[in-house]
């Protein structure tokens, strides 16, 4: 039973920009806004921070890399960015899933 | 807001002003523009941390009554859990004349890793200012609007050594930011522990981003207001003979990266100046101590 309910919790907070090209561009903006600087224009990392065109991120759900990016990895350098509105989280992970 | 305080620092006309004038927009000319990203308040402070190696300038104005303060901050992200903020101030006085009022540098600490419901950040702050500063940039203890009248010929003779600790409460609620802090504030030579309060609630106008560049567009433009006032002393404490303002805010995030920020506030009380308006434009310059790779 409360596997069913995380399940369904799970769902209910699933990316909803899923594949939507507006969401990639949208993200993609943000991205270099926000991320660039320290993973580089291209994602793929940079001395700094690690490429986000990885397996290990690319592997990652959408909800695994929405806890990194709201929580961030504070001991390792990676602010939070629990700041940015939700939407706009989704929507730079809807653009580094279309990376792969 | 201060009272009558001591201070034999230097003095000068517009020097310093003029000085911070060309400073600030060579400094932006030369620099990689990041969204200066925090939350739009003057005066109250929300958990959101500078990014570690990220340097903002801003250069804030305030004017109330016949006065126009000038600050120049600079807000430096050590670590993500600490941030550090240096600040020169000064003011012109209408019929009197224009001064350096003082310095001082702040450091904020986040205790807690990741984001939690309700996150706290520690502030300290060491204060050399004299007492004509009027920054407003708290309002503690007993300050009022009258403390301001005193000329600043007698009030740049006052001089002020001051710590300042803040507990910042914050949360991001659904879009929204919402912040508390509580003010604890204390003469290093003199004078009991002084308090006051700040709160502030904050949102983008628009939560989702759009696909293209834009520069009018609802994403860039945040709206939010704040309520900060004095809770008087350690031996007097409460609401009487105490001040207290409210203001909305409007921030606008230029794809050039600079913040531009407005604020009117209005004076809760008789104690109170009637009106004040800020003014703020800030940058962000990405990595600037560190090489680039």
């Amino acid at each position: 039973m409360k596997g069913a309910l995380l399940l369904c919790a799970l769902l209910a907070t699933g990316n909803p920009y899923e594949g939507k090209p507006d969401a990639v561009r949208a993200g993609a903006k943000l991205y270099a806004r926000h991320c660039a600087q320290c993973h580089g224009l291209d994602a793929g990392g940079s001395g700094r921070a690690p490429s986000l065109r990885s397996p290990a991120v690319q592997s990652a759900s959408p909800e695994e890399m929405f806890h990194t990016l709201t929580n961030g990895r504070m001991s390792r350098g990676m602010p939070s960015w629990a700041h940015l509105p939700a939407e706009r989280r989704w929507q730079i992970i809807t653009y580094l899933r279309s990376l792969k | 807001m201060r009272r009558l305080r001591s201070r034999s620092g230097p003095c000068y006309s517009l020097d310093l002003q003029l000085s911070c004038n060309w400073f600030f927009p060579l400094l932006l000319l030369s620099a990689t523009a990041l969204p200066a990203a925090e939350a739009p308040y003057y005066v109250t402070y929300s958990a959101q941390m500078e990014e570690p190696g990220n340097l903002e300038v801003s250069f804030d104005q305030l004017a109330g009554g016949n006065f126009l303060s000038s600050i120049l901050e600079l807000e430096y992200g050590v670590k993500t859990w600490w941030t550090t903020e240096f600040y020169l101030d000064g003011q012109a006085t209408g019929g009197q004349s224009a001064l350096f009022t003082g310095w001082r540098i702040e450091n904020r600490f986040r205790p807690w890793m990741g984001e939690h419901r309700i996150n706290p950040v520690l502030y300290v702050e060491f204060e050399d200012i004299n007492g004509a500063e009027k920054s407003l940039k708290e309002v503690v203890g007993h300050d009022v609007a009258d403390d301001q009248l005193v000329p600043n010929d007698e009030a740049r003779r006052d001089h002020q050594r001051e710590l300042e600790t803040k507990l910042i409460l914050s949360s991001n609620v659904r879009g929204w930011d919402i912040s508390a802090n509580l003010i604890a504030e204390k003469n290093l030579a003199a004078e009991p522990w002084e308090f006051g309060y700040a709160f502030g609630a904050s949102r983008p106008l628009a939560f989702a981003a759009t696909p293209g560049p834009c520069t009018f567009c609802r994403e860039n433009f945040s709206v939010g207001a704040e309520v900060f006032g004095g809770i008087g002393t350690w031996r007097q404490f409460g609401l009487p003979g105490t001040s207290h303002y409210l203001g909305p805010i409007l921030a606008w995030q230029l794809p050039s990266g600079a913040q531009l920020m407005v604020s009117p506030a209005f004076g809760l009380n008789g104690n109170s100046h009637a009106f004040l308006l800020r003014f703020t434009v800030s940058y962000e310059i990405g990595q600037v101590f560190r090489r680039r790779s």
